[in-house]
């Protein structure tokens, strides 16, 4: 059994619900003989991989459809084998160099190289290019980024880029201005609810539309989500009437009660108790940026209103430095002392201008 | 410098020709010594004054008889004399010229600077070994015995005396093995140089190894190995054993010192391989039959290398390369460490006491043979304490010391005399030359830094009255800092103890590292948030400074770090018995890498679904790792119950598509759904990894990092489940004193190792 949002995922630019003045843009490029670059970004379940791969079929039809995947194996300098998945095709590659860790730049660059100097030998392909799919560009380490900006230009002829990120300020100029930009954004609740209905029409069912509200309102904007839930409450309770209770999943809960420790008591101790749970959660890959903001989100609708402010800013701060640091648990934990340092001086109504 | 120094010695030269010289070089009762001492001497200091011109100038005075020699000549045939002056002497007095450490080896156990407790160990499983316990069935379990710790621990000397008193033989690999004259005389090296066996040796790795095995295998089986004679003519390769006669019945054991290099990959799975099919290898159950167990001896290497730690942090997708350092680890498969196979015996440093029981013995002996060396002094008993303290439990190091101070101790005859200036310039020097490095063990140097220790401390009241005197010592060299204009008063402290530029460089762990040490124990030694929001602050900035590559990390990072922690920290900081951690970082980072792992597994499993039941519908995979962690998990676990969207029993008239078909009802045991898992496949169990949170309260501190021990060398590795047995042999009286109870106050006071004796 796939799963609904796998199976029931529009396959041509024709099948996609919304955003269509966008879809007749994407679709008039690839009719066009200059395919462009391009750079799809936008909030996580917008679409955007859909999007990409609806892109691609109108480009060269449904054999690109026809994927296998490899796994590669790459020697990295210090004589270690690294294992990275690459889906492919005909005509396109898809890889996800973030899967590298910090030899991102080394896969970039073997694949790229590989691709953009074979030509594409099928006569009947409608496109004289392959296209490259680099997915999470915005984990991309600047190394990466820099050694991709080059071979953009280089291999014009034989390759396009497609890059797919959540943000492009992770990106650097040079990239960013070599490509089209795309922006795919969250769909709104009205969208959302239509591709729920349709979803729960070819799967079988009428969804109430108390239901839909509610999941729509669960997800954030977030379309895979909320096909998802739809399919896990569909599984709890077929008949989906009455109370819908959506559980939040069990990440989430547990950077909820983080946050609950973070206010409840500051102490050295405690921070040796919060970083166990933060640990807990690292060790469980939940990506720290999103731990960071999780509990944020959930120390900020617990604190008072004067200091919400002072919190989100250092979640940023510390945020940035668990970017270009090693060791994350360092950022998250001074954010947590941070934090705690701050609740406690307002608490005991202290003179809070040493903390601005 | 250089000029000044050659100034000075041509006075002296000329002034202390006759007999001051001849004590330098202890030539004893020769008769033309003090020429001879001249021609020895003359090429080091000639090497002092670099430029040629002073050269000539020191030479001319002895060289008076050839003065048309050019100085290069001059100094070349001086040396030469030299050497032909000093085979003439060794052959005259053998010992001279030999080294201490050789000279006075143990051979006995009462010599053996080693606790007591150790050797009885070491014994006990000799024994078991060769006669197989009570039982005769341990036997079979006393296959390998591996002897690991500090360099100059006495594992070698310890298995030597004990093979003189148990009657033993050590058979014994040595790698130079087969170095035949023939291939020598092929190469256009010279056969002496370093490079030249460098380079061999690389090119015949692979038979190199090919002949251990030969060696290992017939060793282990007892066989008589005087094939090795034909291969290798000049060296046999039992060194050790040439002067017994192999009978076969006698009893031995295959001694591996010199390692094949397991550094290298292939190497060390076929050395794995070896040690795995010894150890499965039935041994002959006949008692009187010789059985040959193995012992290896892996001495512990401390490391420091910054690039290495930096690829450790570097991420998930990297895993440890601990492939960087020989140790137990490498040296001998996992699975073998851990089974009953093999037995490990761990050395800890040598003992304070012990060794200088050890080092009092040794001179007397000398003293006793050398009764008529006049150049021979006794050393006094500050550079006997000297030497061992800054010897750092390592005999070896100490014995050369002491060797050395004897020698350099001879030119100050004056300063007997005179005993004012007990600790002089000798001791200086002393100290300079055996100060060995990596001298401040881990423990230490986290205690160091954490308990921030500053000038005007009010000493704890367990400290003992040196510790105290020493302290007083210290701060009376220490200059109070200037003080702070009235804004920047809350960053006034009084002046700290803490060198950091010495603990930094006798730090045995890189910055990266010691970062993690000290993040793991920090909160423990804080009283406020704010002192603890301090470090943590320091901690992010440090980890985040510098570029993303290696080479543009912060330099500075120690010192940035050292500084800003003990200037964070409260002064003096209170003591509660805390104990030092190890950081659970690796342990973090090597599940996550599991869980990555899991998180691969689950995508695949996804997008293999999707193919097989959509075989007409393939499309771009368009899940990243991020959204099967954080959004695919309620799916998972409901799936895990077995529930599928179409598995409950139909109360929604379901029209399937064509490619659905209905299944029997899902109850949630396992095994009703065993005939429908062609069409409703479990994802993979591993999920669980990264779905299943639990929120556990436990009490604070933390559970799962083991506790840094004084004796703890640097240890990276996740499983050290081997901790405890080991705590049970040093709490009986090892070297060291345990942290445990007597942290408080007893355990950073000072360098010096306590024992139990």
């Amino acid at each position: 059994m796939s799963l609904w949002v796998d199976q029931y995922r529009p396959r041509s630019l024709d099948e996609l619900q919304y955003h269509r003045g966008l879809s007749e843009r994407l679709r008039s490029l690839a009719a066009s003989s200059d395919f462009p670059h391009m750079l799809f970004y936008g909030p996580s379940g917008a679409g955007k991989k859909t999007r990409i791969s609806c892109t691609l079929r109108q480009l060269f039809g449904p054999g690109v459809e026809k994927l296998k995947i490899d796994q590669r194996v790459f020697l990295t300098p210090s004589k270690r084998k690294m294992e990275v998945n690459i889906v492919q095709s005909n005509f396109h590659i898809e890889i996800t160099p973030s899967e590298a860790g910090n030899y991102d730049r080394l896969i970039i660059q073997e694949i790229l190289k590989e691709i953009a100097q074979t030509q594409q030998v099928d006569l009947n392909a409608k496109q004289r290019f392959k296209v490259v799919i680099i997915n999470e560009a915005d984990s991309l380490s600047r190394d990466a980024q820099a050694a991709l900006r080059r071979t953009m230009e280089k291999y014009m002829s034989n390759m396009r880029i497609i890059l797919c990120a959540n943000s492009t300020s992770k990106l650097i100029a040079p990239i960013k201005s070599r490509c089209l930009l795309i922006r795919v954004a969250a769909p709104s609740p009205e969208e959302m609810t239509n591709v729920l209905g349709y979803v729960a029409k070819r799967a079988g069912f009428d969804l109430p539309s108390e239901a839909a509200d509610e999941i729509v309102n669960d997800s954030g904007g977030n379309l895979r989500k909320a096909i998802l839930v739809l399919e896990a409450l569909k599984m709890q309770s077929p008949d989906l009437s009455g109370e819908l209770s959506i559980a939040k999943p069990d990440w989430e809960v547990y950077c909820h009660k983080v946050a609950d420790l973070i206010v409840s008591e500051q102490s050295p101790a405690q921070v040796m108790v919060v970083r166990a749970k933060l640990y807990e959660l690292l060790s469980h890959c939940i990506p720290p940026t999103v731990i960071l903001k999780t509990v944020a989100e959930r120390v900020v609708q617990k604190v008072d209103e004067n200091i919400r402010a002072d919190v989100m800013h250092w979640a940023a701060f510390y945020e940035v430095r668990m970017r270009v640091g090693n060791k994350k648990i360092f950022h998250l934990e001074a954010w947590v002392v941070k934090v705690m340092s701050i609740y406690k001086h307002f608490f005991y109504d202290i003179d809070m201008s040493a903390f601005d | 410098m250089p000029p000044k120094s050659s100034q000075a010695q041509v006075p002296k030269k000329a002034s202390t020709k006759p007999s001051k010289v001849t004590n330098v070089v202890k030539l004893g009762s020769q008769p033309q010594t003090s020429s001879a001492a001249k021609k020895r001497f003359d090429p080091l200091t000639a090497f002092r004054n670099t430029p040629p011109s002073s050269q000539n100038s020191v030479e001319k005075p002895q060289e008076k008889v050839k003065p048309p020699v050019t100085s290069t000549s001059a100094s070349k045939k001086g040396k030469g004399k030299g050497k032909e002056k000093a085979t003439g002497r060794s052959f005259l007095r053998p010992t001279a010229d030999q080294l201490w450490v050789d000279l006075y080896e143990p051979t006995t156990e009462a010599e053996l600077a080693v606790h007591i407790r150790k050797v009885e160990d070491v014994r006990h499983w000799l024994i078991e070994a060769f006669e197989g316990g009570p039982t005769g069935k341990l036997r079979k379990y006393r296959r390998i015995l591996a002897l690991t710790g500090p360099a100059g621990t006495g594992k070698t000397s310890t298995l030597q005396v004990l093979s003189r008193e148990l009657g033993f033989e050590i058979v014994e690999w040595r790698n130079a093995i087969g170095e035949s004259s023939s291939a020598a005389a092929a190469r256009p090296w010279d056969e002496s140089s370093q490079d030249y066996h460098a380079l061999r040796d690389y090119d015949d790795s692979e038979s190199l190894f090919a002949k251990f095995s030969t060696f290992f295998n017939r060793a282990a089986r007892g066989q008589n190995l005087s094939f090795c004679s034909s291969s290798s003519t000049q060296k046999p390769p039992s060194a050790s054993s040439s002067t017994h006669s192999p009978p076969l019945k006698k009893r031995q054991i295959v001694l591996l010192e010199d390692l094949p290099n397991v550094l290298h990959q292939k190497t060390q799975s076929s050395f794995h391989d070896l040690l795995r099919a010894f150890v499965e290898s039935p041994i002959n159950p006949d008692v009187n039959a010789p059985a040959v167990p193995v012992v290896i001896i892996i001495s512990d290497t401390g490391l420091r290398g910054e690039a290495r730690d930096e690829r450790i942090a570097s991420g998930f997708g990297a895993g440890r390369d601990s492939e960087q350092i020989v140790d137990v680890r490498s040296v001998i498969p996992r699975e073998l460490l851990q089974g009953p196979y093999v037995t490990q015996i761990l050395f800890n440093p040598i003992a304070s006491t012990l060794m200088r029981k050890a080092l009092t013995a040794l001179i007397q002996t000398h003293s006793k043979q050398h009764s008529d060396d006049d150049t021979f002094f006794k050393p006094s008993k500050q550079v006997l304490d000297m030497v061992v303290e800054s010897a750092n439990g390592d005999i070896r190091s100490a014995i050369m010391g002491l060797q050395f101070a004897c020698v350099v101790e001879a030119p100050r005859g004056k300063a007997k005399l005179s005993p004012g200036n007990g600790a002089g310039k000798g001791d200086f020097v002393v100290e300079a030359v055996t100060r060995r490095e990596q001298s401040l063990a881990l423990f230490h140097l986290i205690g160091k830094v954490l308990y921030n220790k500053r000038k005007g401390d009010i000493p704890s009241s367990s400290a003992k009255a040196k510790d105290i005197q020493k302290d007083k010592e210290l701060d009376a060299q220490l200059i109070d800092p200037p003080g702070l204009p009235e804004y920047l008063a809350e960053h006034e402290r009084r002046a700290s103890r803490v060198d950091i530029d010495t603990i930094y460089a006798d730090s045995p762990i890189d910055s990266s590292l010691f970062s993690l040490y000290i993040h793991q124990n920090y909160p423990q030694f804080c009283n406020e948030v704010e002192e603890v929001e301090g470090v943590a602050d320091w901690l992010s900035w440090i980890d985040s400074s510098g570029g993303e590559a290696w080479y543009q990390a912060n330099p500075h990072q120690f010192h940035l770090l050292t500084l800003g922690t003990i200037h964070s920290l409260p002064s003096p900081v209170v003591r509660r018995s805390q104990k030092t951690y190890k950081p659970e970082f690796f342990d973090v980072l090597q599940k996550e890498k599991d869980a990555r792992d899991a998180v691969r597994a689950t995508r695949e499993w996804v997008v293999a679904e999707d193919m097989r039941l959509n075989p007409e519908a393939r499309r771009v995979c368009a899940w990243g790792a991020n959204e099967v962690v954080l959004e695919l998990g309620t799916i998972l676990k409901l799936r895990d119950r077995g529930l599928g969207p179409v598995s409950v029993a139909g109360s929604t008239p379901t029209t399937s598509p064509p490619n659905q078909t209905p299944t029997i009802s899902a109850s949630p045991a396992n095994s009703t759904n065993a005939p429908v898992t062609a069409r409703l496949s479990r994802p993979p169990r591993a999920h669980r990894l990264f779905t299943t949170h639990l929120f556990t309260k436990h009490s604070s501190g933390s559970p799962g990092a083991a506790q840094v021990n004084e004796r703890d060398a640097v240890d990276l590795d996740e499983g050290n489940n081997d901790e405890d047995d080991e705590r049970g042999c040093t709490g009986a009286g090892g070297g060291y004193s345990l942290e445990g109870e007597d942290a408080e106050g007893g355990w950073l006071e000072g360098d010096d190792i306590e024992d139990f004796d």
